[in-house]
Parts: structure tokens; sequence; C-alpha cells
């Protein structure tokens, strides 16, 4: 009778104790237990003009290292300003008062996070105190946009000429699209083929006649609008005194740029193909 | 196919009577608890037989689910050249969601559907009666240690579930498609979060779903009637109860809990 009993009370001791072994696993070796039960901190403001995507509980980073979290984000009282309350740990009580917060971006499509640059001065920020400079969220649709010249949509241009540009590649350019300049729609896209001769492309543009002054030596470029984005024709005025007119053609083109492949560059940190053979046998 | 003569045609005011009866259950589960501390050898023997018992299956799931997570995302995420997150989001899912939600599944399937022929096969056989006489308390010495026995199994089961999926989602990602082991981790502990994965993902879910398990394994064998039909319909009515039970609460606990 005792025999029974005493395995039970082994067997389900030993269940328990794996239960909380588990437990123990998985809260100290997958997660993150320094984000929470962190020291002593102590509260300092920062106030932004836009956060941007930035969330309570981000990093707080000092040249990248971990110091604190963002402890609440809110509206500045009467005013149109985040004031974002950081917590940081009470070890790194010596920053500067002059040190700068930046609201960062992780990687291209990472969290965001603050972090803060040492200033000069011989003061340090005091708990609760204000961190006077700070620098915003840059939104990444505008950074793109400075790059790439974007922005604007296919306008419905009357009274148009033509003039041929011969590109070595237009990506996916096709008919309609916009062309700009100075990231102003001044014509469309006529047509696009293939120059049987030249064996390159040939993109015929239809600029409004307003704008009759341009150069004859100016460039035409093929942009993408933002990441992914369709692609237009850019036109980078030259400096010739004579203005492009009705058939002429564009001798200075920049072809579209292989986006992939520049961001293939950026992102990836392992070909995909030299792994696909030690799952396909799992199929 | 029910014995019972049916009080009611309508279904949906039968299963409104259902759950009602369950709910008055819980009830009387609960107000025995006090009672049935005296039986604590029996809440410790069931322990052992919903959790010990269990803990084979679980492991054995556990570690194929975080398997075939691993391999379905490498696929994808490589596509991307994304294959170093893949770790964090079998953590995520399995914290979130597969962990308690399989857990539940398999622990209703192995340990609700055993409770239920028990009790029932006691009412069959009368013994519930036989308590009676003898002046036992049948909902403080069977029911209420079934029910504490699979509350505390779930969520330590979901604990052990949740450590072998990681295990099995290092072994494929890690050891076999070679993931680099310090991304593997790194991007784990960075989003995991104890409080919003572990204490409300797997503890909180788990221990929700043992409770409704273990409360929808003891009432339908406590409500059977004592026939061997009856009892064959009241473990097939407990798979399929829980499992609906198990879906929506877990729908409803996650719109909650994040």
């Amino acid at each position: 009778m005792s025999q029974p009993r005493s395995s039970y009370a082994v067997g389900t001791g030993l269940f328990i104790v794996l239960g909380f072994a588990a437990l123990a696993y998985l809260a100290t070796q997958t997660s993150s237990v320094a984000n929470v039960h962190q020291g002593d901190s102590y509260t300092v403001d920062a106030q932004f003009t836009n956060i941007g995507q930035l969330k309570e509980r981000a990093p707080v980073k000092i040249a990248g290292v971990r110091v604190g979290q963002v402890q609440s984000i809110g509206l500045t009282p009467g005013r149109d300003v985040a004031d974002v309350k950081l917590s940081i740990d009470k070890r790194y009580d010596h920053i500067p008062q002059d040190s700068v917060a930046t609201i960062f971006t992780s990687g291209l499509l990472g969290d965001q996070y603050v972090g803060i640059d040492y200033g000069t001065a011989k003061q340090v920020v005091a708990a609760g105190g204000t961190l006077a400079r700070t620098k915003s969220t840059q939104p990444l649709e505008e950074m793109l946009g400075k790059f790439f010249g974007a922005g604007g949509v296919v306008d419905n241009v009357g009274g148009s000429y033509s003039v041929t540009a011969d590109f070595t590649n237009v990506g996916t350019l096709s008919v309609g699209a916009p062309v700009k300049m100075a990231g102003v729609v001044v014509g469309s896209v006529q047509s696009v083929r293939v120059d049987p001769v030249k064996l390159n492309a040939q993109v015929v543009l239809a600029i409004d006649k307003r704008y009759n002054k341009i150069p004859d030596d100016s460039a035409a470029a093929v942009f993408t609008s933002g990441l992914i984005g369709s692609q237009y024709v850019a036109i980078q005025p030259g400096g010739s005194p004579d203005a492009l007119k009705n058939g002429d053609e564009m001798i200075l083109t920049q072809s579209a740029m292989q986006l992939e492949d520049l961001i293939g560059k950026f992102l990836v940190n392992g070909s995909p193909s030299d792994k696909k053979d030690a799952g396909a046998g799992n199929k | 196919m029910n014995a019972r003569a049916p009080r009611s045609n309508n279904a949906v005011i039968q299963s409104l009577a259902q759950i009602g009866a369950c709910g008055l259950f819980l009830l009387t589960l609960l107000a025995a608890i006090p009672r049935s501390f005296r039986y604590l050898r029996e809440t410790i023997r069931q322990l052992w037989f919903v959790g010990a018992m269990s803990l084979t299956i679980i492991m054995v799931c556990g570690l194929f689910v975080g398997m075939v997570l691993m391999l379905q995302l490498y696929h994808v995420l490589s596509i991307f050249g994304g294959t170093s997150a893949s770790g964090m989001v079998v953590a995520l899912s399995v914290y979130r969601e597969l962990g308690p939600v399989v857990t539940a599944l398999l622990f209703a399937g192995r340990a609700g559907t055993a409770i239920t022929a028990e009790i029932g096969l006691m009412r069959a056989t009368d013994q519930i009666s036989a308590m009676e006489m003898m002046a036992v308390d049948p909902i403080a010495y069977v029911a209420t240690p079934r029910f504490l026995a699979g509350l505390i199994a779930m969520p330590l089961l979901c604990c052990v579930f949740c450590a072998m999926a990681i295990f099995g989602g290092h072994l494929v990602g890690v050891t076999w498609l070679g993931i680099d082991n310090g991304t593997f981790w790194a991007n784990m502990t960075a989003v995991v979060d104890v409080r919003t994965d572990i204490i409300n993902g797997v503890l909180l879910k788990s221990l929700a779903f043992g409770a409704v398990v273990s409360l929808i394994a003891v009432f339908q064998g406590f409500t059977t009637p004592p026939t061997s039909e009856g009892v064959a319909y009241a473990t097939t009515r407990t798979v399929v109860a829980s499992s609906i039970a198990i879906l929506a609460l877990d729908f409803v606990l996650t719109a909650f809990l994040m």
C-alpha cells in the first residue's frame, strides 16, 4: 500500500521540479530578464518634436550600450512637443547636461530607441532633470524622398513636345510614368521600346509646353519613388543656352538603379541559396 | 444518441443549460476546495496521473512543434535574408500561442478524456453513490482533486512544452541549418519579455486553459448518463467542448493580455 503511494509522491515531485526548471529556463535563458529587473534608476526628461514610432520601454543607449529604458511618453502640457521620460540606471549618473538625446532606428526596419551623445559640460544632469538638446526622429519617407527626389503624382499634361532618351536599362519604367524636374512633374513617358539597332531602350518623353526652356544638354535618369515605389524619369538640367525642342534626343542618360542589388548588399547577411539543400530533404 | 430524455428539443436552450450547469458545478467545486484538503494525497495522485504521466506526449510534441516551426520559418525568412530572426519568431509564437494552445489540446485528449471516463464509470458502477453512503463527499474526494491537479499541471506542462520547442528549434536551426548560435539566443533574448510573453503568455493562458479543460472533464464525468453509451458520449464531448473552449478563450485572452 505504501509502495505505490510513495512512487506517486516521488514522480509527482519530479514532475513539479521539472516544470519549474523549465519555467526557470524560459525566464532566464530565452528572455530579457535584465530588461525588467534593472537596478536603481533615475528619471530624466527629454522633449522631442516628433518621436516617430518610439514606444514605452524602448531602450535608451549610450554609445550603443543599453543604459535604461523609456519610462513614459506624453505630450508636454500646453505644447505640441512630446515629453519622454527616460529611466536610466543609477550606475550611469554622469551624463553631461548638454548631452544630446536622439531618436534612432535600429537598422532599416527595426524598432526605435533613444541614443544619448555625451556633451562636454562639467555639470551632470540630475535626477528629474531635463536633457535640453534633442534631435527628433527622421521619418524614413522624408529621407528617401530627399534621396530619390520623389513625390507627387502623374499629371495629365496637355500641349506637350516629345524628346527621346536612350537608356541601357529602364527597370520597370512604364508608359505614363511621370517625368520630373526638381521633383515637380513636367510630363509623362509616352512610349518605351527597344531600339532594334542600338539594342537599348528608347524612351519618348512628352514634356509640357510650358517647360520649353530646358537646356538641351540636360540629363535624364530613371529613379524609383521610395523604396518600393514606381519608377519615373528625372531631368537634371544642364547649362547649355539652347533649349530642348520637339524631336530632340537627350544624350546624357542614367539608367535605372537596381535597388534590389543595393538593398541586397545591405541586408542579406547570408545568401539564401547556399542553405537550401539542408532543409530540402525534410520537405 | 443521448440516453437522457431531452428536457428541451431546442439545441440552443440545451447548450445554454449545459453552460449554466457547468458554471454552477464550478462554484460547487470551488466551495469544496477547503474540504478536499484532507484528501491531499488524492490530489497528489491525480497530479501524478494528469501531469507526470502526460510528460512524454507533451515533450515529444513540443520538440516536433519547435522543429517544424523552425524549418518552415527558415524557408520563408531565407527569402528575405532574415534567417537570423527565426529563433525569436519561434520563441514568440510558441510562448504566446502555440505552447499554451497545443498543450491544452493535448491535455484535453490525454488527461481530460481519462478523467471523464473514470468518473463516468464510477457513476455507472455506483461508486459515487457508495461514497455518499459512506459519508464521503464525492465532490471533495473525486472532483476537486482532479480539478486542482489539472490547474497545477497545465502551467508546468506548458513550460516543459515551450522549453522542448525551443530546444527543437535550436536543434533544427542551429545544428542542422547553420544559424549562428549566438545570433539565435541574442535575438531571442532581445525580444522575449518576461511579463508579456512568459507570465501572460505561457503561465496565465495555460492556467486558464487548465481550469477550463479540467472543469469540462470533471463536469462531463459527473453529468454523464450512467451507461456505457453515455460514458462514451461524454468522453467525446469532453474533447469537443474543451477544444472549442480553448480556442475561443485563447482569442479572448489574447485580446485582453496583448
